[in-house]
C-alpha cells in the first residue's frame, strides 16, 4: 500500500511473542526451529461427516495452566484470540507502556474460521437455532477487540485481512501511527487458527501441504532498546507465477546484506522453488525455514517469521533478512538488525 | 507521477476530495442518490438471494447490478468469479475516478478499502459444496481462491491497470470510515499525494443470519433510527469510494476539489463486543478529536450523518455521545441517519456516508431520517426528518462498529 519504503523510519522491537505448534513462547519456537525438531502433524477431521483424504496440521498444544488471564472476554473466545492474547502478553512483558497510547494492528487471512464454520453449519442445518453467541466471534475484528479490552488499549485498533505477508504493510502503518504521534507503542500481530475447512482448502493447493496455526507479535516503538526493523522492501507486485519469479528477481538486488535468512519455505519443492532460486543469488551464514517445522500458518506465517528473526538478532547480535514472497500479489522482504 | 515531497517542519498538507462514487439500493451514482434523498425513497425489499423463511426479518436493501459485463479485461467466465461486493466497488470506483478526472489509476499511490464480509458468498458456496461429498470436488479450488478477498482486490486492481496491492481494513461497521481515515493519515504524513479510499459489503446468508440470530434486525423490515419505538436495523449493501489528494496534487493536475477532508479520529470502545458504552465515551473522543483536527467547533458542524442504525442501544449511546460532545450547541446540530433509506451497509457504511456528507456540502442540502413516527426524547439534537435545503459548511459522519471501533470524519466546504 505505502508507496515509498525509504520514508519509513527504523522501528525498534521493544518486545516479541509467539504461539505456535512448538509452544506458547518465542523461546519455544526458536528452540524448535534451531533444533529442526519434527513436530507431528495431526489429522483434522470435519466437524460433521467424513472425507476420503487427509488434511493435517501442526497444532498448538494446550496452553500452560495459568498462562492466559481470567477475563470474561476470553470465556467464549476463539482459539485465534487466545493465541493473539498470549503472544501479545509475551511481547508486552517487562515493557512500560501507556495502554491509552498503544495501537494494535492485527493481520489475518481466515481469522475465526472455527466459529464461522460452526455458525454457518448451524445456519444451513438448523436455521432457526443458529447461535447468537457464535456470530459475534466470527467477525474479523473480534480478536482485536478482545485483545484491546484485555490490555486497555482505547486508541487506534485495526484488523487488516489478506495474505500472510500483509504484515509488511502493517509495519508501515505502525510506523505512520508512531511518526504521527498517534501512539507511543504499536503491537503488530499476525494470527491464525487451524480448522478442517481451511485445511481442506489448503490441500487444493498441494496435497502434502501441512497446516499450522499460532500468532506472532511485535511491540514496536520509534525509540528504546531492542532489535530494529531497518527497512521493509516491497511490494514487488505480480499477477502470475512467471511474474512472481520476476518480482523476486527484482527484489533481491535491493536487499541489504544480512547474515541470516528466515525464508517462507514449507518443504514442498513446487511451492518453495521460486523463493529458493531467487535467494540463491545471495549468501547467508544461516538459513532458517520456520514453516517447515511449524506448518503453513497462513495469516500468522510472516508474523512468526518476523518474531523468529527478531529472536535470532536478539540472541546472536546478527542481521537478518525475512523473505515474504507471498502467494498471490506481491513479494516483500524485511531487514532486521540487532 | 506528480510528486510533492513534504517540507520539513511544515504544516500537514490540506486534503481534498476530488471524486465520489456511490452504489446502494437507492441507485448507482451521485445523481441517483440525490434524487432518492429528495424523493425520500427507501430501498428495502424482500430477499430472494437466499432462504429467509425461518428468519425474523425477511427484507434488506439489495442492489441489482446491471446485466452487462462490468469488467472489460476479464473473460465472461472470469467475471463470473468476481463477487457481488467487488462488482459494486468497481462501479463506485469508476464513478469516483471519472468525477476526479482520473483517466487512469497511474497517479494513485495507495488504495485502502474497508469491508466486513469481503467475498463471503464464495466462502458460503465452498462450505455448502464441501458438505455434499466426502470426496474432492471439482470447482473447490476456484471457490477457495476467489473467497480470498485479496484475490478479488487483485482482479479489481488489474481492471484499473493498477499494479499494486489493495489494503483491506476489516473493523466491522467502521471499516469504510477507517479506510477513509487511513487515507487521510497517509496523505497528511507526506508519504502519498493521491489515494483511493472506500468500503463495500454485500448482504450474504451468513451475515444476515448472524444479525437475525442476535435479534438486531427490525422485524418490520423498516429501520427507524431515533424513533421512540425503533426495533432494530435493516441490512443493506453497497459501496462507496472517495478519491483523496493533497490540494497541491489536485491543483497540479487540474482537478476540482469538491470538499476538504479536515479531520478524522478513531478510538476503541472497550465496553462490550457487540454493545456500545451507554455514555458513548469513545464516540465523544472521536467526534471531539476529529473536530479539533479540522479546526471546527461543534457549533460549526452543520450536519451529522449519524451511525444511526435503529437499534435501541446504538441510537441511545450515539445520542448521549452527541449531547456530551455538542454541549450547549446540541439543539442546533442537524442529525440524520441515511441508514433509514439504504439500510446498514456494514463495511461499506462509513465510506458511503462519508460520500453523502460530501454531497450535502456540494449541494447545500440535508438528507432526512425516514420512517420516524415518534422521535425519541433522547435525540436532543435537530433531528432532520425530511430532505431540506440548508447551509452546510462542515459535515461530520460517525461510524461505530462491532468490537468497539469508533471513527468520526469531518468534511469541510472548499
Amino acid at each position: 500500500m505505502m508507496p515509498d519504503a525509504t520514508q519509513m523510519p527504523p522501528l525498534v522491537i521493544r518486545g516479541l511473542g509467539a504461539v505456535s505448534a512448538a509452544g506458547w513462547s518465542a523461546g519455544d519456537m526458536l528452540a524448535a526451529v534451531s533444533e529442526q525438531r519434527m513436530i507431528p502433524a495431526t489429522p483434522v477431521p470435519r466437524a460433521g461427516g467424513t472425507r476420503d483424504w487427509e488434511a493435517t496440521a501442526r497444532l498448538v498444544p494446550p496452553a500452560p495452566p495459568g498462562l492466559l488471564p481470567k477475563h470474561p472476554r476470553l470465556r467464549r473466545a476463539s482459539p485465534v484470540t487466545r493465541f493473539m492474547v498470549a503472544a501479545a502478553q509475551e511481547a508486552l512483558q517487562g515493557v512500560e507502556f501507556d495502554p491509552q497510547r498503544l495501537g494494535i494492528l492485527v493481520v489475518m487471512t481466515n481469522a475465526c474460521v472455527q466459529f464461522t464454520s460452526r455458525f454457518y453449519n448451524e445456519v444451513i442445518q438448523t436455521p432457526a437455532l443458529a447461535s447468537p453467541l457464535l456470530f459475534p466471534e466470527t467477525v474479523f475484528n473480534a480478536p482485536a477487540s478482545h485483545l484491546a479490552t484485555l490490555v486497555g488499549a482505547s486508541g487506534p485498533v485495526s484488523t487488516l485481512i489478506g495474505e500472510s505477508n500483509l504484515i509488511a504493510e502493517a509495519l508501515r502503518l505502525a510506523s505512520l501511527w508512531l511518526q504521527a504521534g498517534l501512539v507511543d507503542h504499536c503491537l503488530v500481530i499476525g494470527a491464525e487458527e487451524a480448522d478442517a475447512l481451511a485445511l481442506e482448502a489448503m490441500t487444493y493447493y498441494h496435497k502434502r501441504l501441512v497446516g499450522g496455526e499460532g500468532a506472532g507479535a511485535l511491540l514496536l516503538a520509534l525509540e528504546g532498546s531492542g532489535p530494529r526493523i531497518e527497512s521493509v522492501h516491497g511490494p514487488f507486485s505480480y499477477a502470475t507465477r512467471a511474474q512472481r519469479r520476476d518480482a523476486m528477481s527484482e527484489m533481491i538486488p535491493q536487499l541489504p546484506k544480512a547474515s541470516a535468512l528466515v525464508d517462507r519455505a514449507v518443504g514442498i519443492d513446487r511451492l518453495d522453488r521460486d523463493e529458493r532460486q531467487a535467494f540463491a543469488a545471495l549468501s547467508f551464514q544461516s538459513v532458517h525455514h520456520p514453516l517447515e517445522i511449524l506448518g503453513e500458518c497462513m495469516g500468522a506465517a510472516s508474523a512468526l517469521q518476523l518474531a523468529l528473526a527478531a529472536s535470532l538478532t536478539q540472541h546472536a547480535f546478527t542481521t537478518c533478512c525475512v523473505s515474504m514472497p507471498g502467494t498471490g500479489s506481491a513479494a516483500f522482504a524485511v531487514h532486521l538488525n540487532s | 507521477m506528480l510528486r510533492c515531497p513534504p517540507q520539513a517542519d511544515s504544516q500537514p498538507p490540506q486534503i481534498v476530495v476530488t471524486g465520489v462514487g456511490l452504489v446502494s439500493a437507492l441507485g448507482t451514482g451521485w445523481q441517483a442518490h440525490e434524487q432518492a434523498f429528495r424523493e425520500e425513497r427507501t430501498g428495502f425489499g424482500p430477499i430472494s438471494r437466499f432462504d429467509v423463511s425461518e428468519r425474523t426479518a425477511r427484507t434488506a436493501a439489495l442492489v441489482d447490478l446491471p446485466e452487462e459485463r462490468l469488467f472489460h479485461t476479464l473473460s465472461a467466465r472470469a467475471e463470473n468469479r468476481v463477487d457481488h461486493g467487488t462488482r459494486m466497488l468497481l462501479l463506485a470506483l469508476r464513478e469516483a475516478m471519472g468525477q476526479a478526472g482520473l483517466k487512469s489509476a497511474e497517479p494513485v499511490q495507495a488504495m485502502i478499502i474497508g469491508t466486513s464480509a469481503a467475498a463471503m458468498e464464495h466462502g458460503e458456496s465452498y462450505s455448502r459444496a464441501l458438505l455434499t461429498s466426502p470426496r474432492r470436488i471439482r470447482g473447490q479450488t476456484t471457490r477457495v481462491e476467489h473467497y480470498q478477498p485479496q484475490t478479488q482486490m487483485r482482479t479489481l486492481a488489474g481492471e484499473l491497470g493498477w499494479p499494486r496491492q489493495v489494503m483491506l481494513v476489516s473493523n466491522a461497521c467502521a471499516s469504510g470510515a477507517n479506510a477513509v481515515g487511513m487515507g487521510l493519515e497517509l496523505l497528511r504524513s507526506g508519504r502519498a499525494q493521491c489515494v483511493i479510499t472506500g468500503g463495500y459489503d454485500a448482504v450474504t446468508e451468513l451475515v444476515f443470519a448472524g444479525f437475525d440470530a442476535l435479534r438486531a434486525l427490525a422485524p418490520s423490515g423498516l429501520p427507524r433510527p431515533f424513533d421512540a419505538e425503533r426495533d432494530g436495523l435493516a441490512l443493506g449493501e453497497g459501496a462507496g469510494v472517495l478519491i483523496l489528494e493533497t490540494s497541491a496534487h489536485a491543483h497540479a493536475r487540474g482537478a476540482t476539489p469538491i470538499a476538504r477532508l479536515g479531520g478524522y479520529h478513531t478510538a476503541t470502545d472497550l465496553h462490550h463486543l457487540t454493545q456500545p458504552d451507554p455514555a458513548g465515551t469513545a464516540a465523544v473522543r472521536t467526534m471531539t478529536r476529529a473536530c479539533e483536527m479540522a479546526e471546527v467547533t461543534p457549533a460549526e458542524i452543520d450536519y451529522i450523518n449519524s451511525h444511526g442504525t435503529g437499534t435501541p442501544f446504538n441510537d441511545a449511546a450515539e445520542s448521549a455521545a452527541i449531547a456530551t460532545w455538542a454541549g450547549d450547541a446540541l439543539s442546533c446540530v442537524p442529525v440524520s441517519s441515511t441508514k433509514s433509506a439504504m439500510g446498514h451497509l456494514l463495511g461499506g457504511a462509513g465510506a458511503v456516508e462519508a460520500g453523502i456528507c460530501v454531497m450535502s456540502l456540494a449541494g447545500q442540502w440535508l438528507p432526512g431520517s425516514l420512517n420516524i413516527r415518534t422521535p425519541d426524547t433522547i435525540a436532543g439534537f435537530d433531528l432532520v426528518r425530511n430532505f431540506r435545503p440548508a447551509r452546510v459548511r462542515n459535515a461530520l459522519t460517525n461510524s461505530f462498529g462491532f468490537g468497539g471501533t469508533n471513527a468520526s470524519l469531518v468534511f469541510r466546504s472548499v
